[in-house]
């Protein structure tokens, strides 16, 4: 295996909220290599955005970041803003949810894109505004020169992500994450926008973060999948195998829990009571203990660490089931 | 055949705006028999919201009828419309935007029942408490909160016992789970199959995750600019669509289900979708059949003329002039163009249907309607 | 409840102010800023109208010319004397009163008539709404200190008739945020989920509307309440609000302006209280906005 493109080694953010510590991301370690694609899942409040802002360095000033994260050697935690914004958009890029939120309404599309070239490229203003078009064409958006001189609200949400996309890919970075980057879309303008991300990851032999609550979308599109609870991974293995022989008793329990095309209708959904940890005040030993079948007192007492238990295939846990996911 | 609780006869709801008019809902009929859950399903600009709140006339609909245990609601007006509409309830996507802010959950939960004037005070707070029990909430805890202390499950559930208050025939769920996690929204749906079951209610269950509709609806009907495409059970829908875009639907979903990863072996790690282009404006919607722009077997016939809903299967309708004749991927699409193919499922034993393509127009039965005629 | 984590996170661009001062989210830092100008606000007015029920002041008019221009801290005139020889501070407590009085009195008017008004046209919309938008129109053309000038020459300078005059700026001002307030409401979901639920139109606006608008009408009635001050203040000073002798902040700057020179503290002290007064109630006003979440 090559050497990573990015390294995360034991990565914790806290915020200070009310005088109470939220640890929102517990010590996280993971790499991606080049050409990967990598999917980040769990439910709002695992932790998964929160850690991939971190790398990016767009996490309020109040948030306390401790760990690693290494790109290509340069190490990314604890940069200052500028020496940051060198590597955003060059080696790190990132396409966020919504679109509508993230492109100024107020600007003509072409030059939000040229805005992107410039700001890492010393080119004139027509250059910017021909590698804008080139990009638009590289996203497999129709007319692009016509789009260039059209304002967002004109444009469909595929299209804007479309658009997300062309300005994150404006200096050919290294790494794309994509957080939460359809979540918004429909399922068929999500599909197109994920092959787009694929093709364009072959093309331009991208590595790829895909941060998502859609366990679908990693089970079809990521080599391999992450599974974040309570700001730790519970549980990491390829795409493949992960589903087909899940271990981690969360990670089933959100298998189970998502209704499927092959399921009789009526047919109650398995589930599991209770809520996610308040961050501030997490329990001694496995987070997810109180809520699971298996748990056992050495669940409760002490904390499973994450462990490469099978090749490739990582969890955290005392007690794992033998999955065998079907339906 | 019993009476339907609900009938949609030809129902149009459009849209005045600076850029023009809107044809969110352009002539839908459907039925909602007591105690089955109906699914509709569509993507964002099919008009399944509006469809929604227009069958509870909020607003009006434009044009045609709702009928609801035998009374239309379009031609009331008033208090006759609260009395009519007093069995017709219906929960939001967003649990937080559905309560207001100010009010108690005992307060949110009580309202439908102190403007129906039912019972006395302490009658009222009682059946609050049943309630808030009924759907897995602590009276003496949450009672007093705002919907701001609850979680988002929490505040769907309290928005779900308002709901059952005036113990309702019918509930519209409009997104009703989307935006709830994985977990939580299992838990709410299981909450619905339960009171259910345990209340006889009927659903109309709308939504954009087609497992997530065929997971709780009896029958499925996909919507899509306004206009069904095609309705049938279930299973039926699922396992032999008729229309491309249904098909398109399917496909495009991923799905952590073993087929789908084994894809992951080949170079392309997904089948290609069968879907291009750009959902059209709803401002000018394309002539004829409104999917055409975007269907690999359009032809001319359907720009020209809107296909009618034709019963292929048992119970399964279709609006479309080249009906997929067989579950298959792009090579089996088949030569459309042909009447012939659209017939073929008519003559398919196992669905016990029409036996052929004569057979399959005539077979419609005179108390159905056909829905999305010309106009 | 722990929060919820997207709340905390930002974009790029946010990111890139300043920290958050530790004081915003102090919450002994949040109450000082409420109470201290809250406090003022109250203890002033109890002054302006407790005091001198409670210890004997001079009169504020009918002063003796022996007394005329004496300096702040004179024996027995704390503030001095005004050059008709009345004791300014008795002034200062009497002209408070008529601050306090007009402000109340428009301030609430305005929340009253002006918030059902604007309530009832954000509400119903269509004919109601066009007929009140277009009175509230008409209202809000008419300049304040015009209709003043008008109101004080025909019937003569009161305060009564700064009221009126006041009032007519005040209700369509609120009105208009009242409208706005509800037409933003009536987009929300709730409000279509308590019709369904069966409730009528007026409870509706009584239980679903208006707890919704008070906080923006509040603060902005606060605000309101400053401005509706100095307007009393400008009007007394040109002579067409709270006539002479008695006492008001803005005539007592205006008769000040005459000695500006020889004894400046007659224009420095009835100006430092408006100031103070109109302060903390922008103060209190920005507290409160904070605190109720309002934009």
């Amino acid at each position: 295996m090559s050497e990573p493109l990015l390294e995360v080694q034991d990565l914790k953010v806290t915020f200070p909220e009310r005088g109470r510590q939220v640890r929102a991301v517990d010590g996280v370690s993971y790499c991606v290599y080049p050409g990967q694609t990598l999917a980040v899942v769990g439910e709002s409040g695992s932790g998964k955005t929160v850690s991939c802002r971190a790398v990016m360095g767009l996490l309020p000033l109040a948030a306390v970041v401790t760990g690693s994260a290494s790109f290509a050697g340069t190490q990314l935690i604890g940069l200052t803003d500028d020496q940051m914004r060198a590597h955003r958009g060059a080696d790190v890029a990132m396409v966020f949810q919504d679109p509508t939120r993230s492109l100024n309404p107020t600007m003509r599309i072409g030059s939000q894109i040229a805005e992107a070239v410039r700001a890492h490229q010393r080119v004139s203003k027509t250059q910017a505004r021909q590698r804008a078009v080139a990009l638009l064409r590289l996203v497999r958006m129709p007319l692009p020169e016509r789009r260039c001189s059209e304002y967002p609200h004109q444009l469909s949400g595929g299209m804007r992500q479309r658009v997300m996309i062309a300005i994150a890919l404006a200096c050919r970075p290294k790494l794309l994450i994509a957080d939460e980057a359809t979540t918004a879309l429909d399922v068929t303008t999500q599909a197109q926008i994920m092959e787009l991300l694929l093709e364009l990851q072959t093309e331009l032999g991208m590595a790829l973060m895909l941060i998502s609550h859609d366990l679908g979308l990693a089970a079809s599109y990521a080599d391999e999948v992450i599974v974040m609870y309570a700001g730790r991974i519970v549980e990491q293995a390829p795409a493949a195998r992960l589903f087909s022989r899940v271990r981690m008793p969360y990670t089933q329990a959100l298998l189970e829990a998502i209704p499927q095309l092959e399921r009789p209708a009526h047919s109650p959904l398995p589930v599991i009571g209770g809520r996610p940890p308040d961050l501030s005040a997490l329990p001694a030993g496995c987070s997810f203990a109180p809520r699971c079948r298996h748990a056992a007192e050495d669940c409760r007492a002490t904390e499973p660490p994450l462990a490469e238990h099978e090749p490739g295939h990582r969890w955290a846990c005392w007690h794992p089931v033998n999955g065998e996911h079907h339906d | 055949m019993t009476e339907p609780l609900l009938e949609v006869r030809n129902l149009v709801q459009e849209f005045h705006t600076n850029a023009g008019v809107v044809q969110a809902v352009s002539g839908v009929s459907f039925d909602v028999r007591p105690g089955e859950t109906l699914g509709i399903v569509g993507e964002t600009g099919s008009g399944k919201s509006t469809l929604a709140r227009s069958v509870l006339q909020a607003p009006r609909p434009t044009s045609g009828e709702v009928i609801f245990r035998g009374t239309d609601l379009t031609t009331l007006r008033g208090t006759r419309l609260l009395q009519a509409r007093r069995h017709l309830q219906m929960v939001f996507q967003d649990p937080f935007g559905s309560l207001d802010p100010k009010w108690t959950v005992r307060d949110l939960v009580e309202e439908p029942l102190i403007a129906y004037k039912t019972g006395r005070k302490n009658e009222r707070r009682q059946r609050v408490d049943d309630l808030l029990e009924l759907v897995g909430l602590d009276p003496a805890s949450h009672g007093r909160r705002r919907p701001r202390e609850l979680s988002g499950g929490q505040a769907q559930r309290v928005a779900i016992a308002r709901a059952i208050a005036l113990n309702p025939a019918l509930i519209v769920c409009d997104e009703a789970v989307s935006s709830l996690d994985v977990l939580i929204q299992a838990q709410v749906l299981n909450l619905f199959e339960r009171l259910r079951a345990e209340l006889g209610l009927s659903y109309l269950f709308i939504a954009h995750d087609l497992a997530l509709v065929k997971q709780v609806s009896d029958r499925v009907a996909v919507m899509y600019l306004g206009r069904l495409c095609e309705a049938g059970p279930g299973e039926s829908v699922y396992r032999e669509p008729l229309h491309p875009y249904t098909r398109a639907l399917l496909d495009s979903v991923p799905s952590t289900d073993k087929h789908s990863t084994d894809k992951h072996s080949t170079a392309t790690k997904r089948a290609p979708t069968t879907i291009s282009g750009e959902p059209p404006s709803p401002v000018h919607p394309p002539s004829g059949c409104r999917f055409r722009t975007r269907c690999p077997r359009a032809q001319e016939v359907c720009a020209a003329e809107q296909p009618p809903m034709r019963e292929l299967a048992t119970g399964h309708t279709v609006a479309c002039h080249f009906p997929l004749v067989e579950p298959a991927g792009p090579a089996a699409a088949g030569g459309p163009g042909s009447r012939a193919a659209a017939g073929g499922p008519g003559s398919r034993a196992a669905a016990g249907g029409p036996g052929s393509r004569a057979a399959a127009r005539t077979t419609v039965r005179s108390d159905e309607k056909i829905e999305g005629t010309p106009r | 409840m722990a929060a919820s984590l997207p709340d905390l996170l930002v974009t790029a661009e946010t990111a890139r102010t300043r920290p958050p001062r530790a004081r915003a989210t102090a919450g002994w830092a949040r109450a000082l800023r409420l109470w201290v100008p809250a406090g003022f606000l109250i203890l002033l007015a109890a002054a302006c109208f407790l005091w001198p029920q409670i210890y004997p002041v001079p009169k504020p008019v009918g002063g003796s010319v022996l007394n005329a221009g004496l300096p702040p801290l004179s024996p027995g005139h704390i503030f001095g004397t005004d050059p008709v020889g009345n004791d300014v501070f008795s002034r200062i407590l009497y002209g408070g009163q008529v601050s306090f009085e007009v402000g109340f009195a428009v301030t609430a008017i305005g929340l009253l008539v002006g918030g059902l008004l604007g309530m009832t046209a954000g509400y119903w919309g269509g004919a109601a709404d066009a007929v009140i938008s277009r009175v509230l129109d008409v209202l809000i053309a008419f300049p304040a200190l015009v209709l003043a000038l008008a109101i004080a020459e025909g019937l003569g300078p009161s305060e009564i008739h700064v009221i009126w005059a006041l009032c007519v700026f005040s209700i369509p001002a609120t009105g208009r945020i009242a409208r706005s307030a509800t037409l933003a409401l009536r987009e929300q979901t709730f409000m279509l989920a308590a019709r369904l639920s069966g409730t009528r139109g007026p409870r509706i606006l009584l239980r679903h509307v208006l707890p919704n608008v008070v906080p923006q009408l509040m603060t902005f009635a606060l605000l309101g309440f400053g401005v509706v001050i100095i307007l009393e203040g400008a009007l007394s000073y040109l002579g067409l609000g709270i006539p002479l002798p008695e006492a008001s902040w803005g005539s007592m700057i205006a008769q000040g302006q005459q000695a500006l020179t020889a004894s400046p503290d007659l224009v420095l002290i009835p100006s430092a209280f408006l100031f103070a007064t109109v302060m903390s109630l922008n103060l209190v006003g920005d507290a409160l906005r904070e605190r109720w979440g309002v934009r």
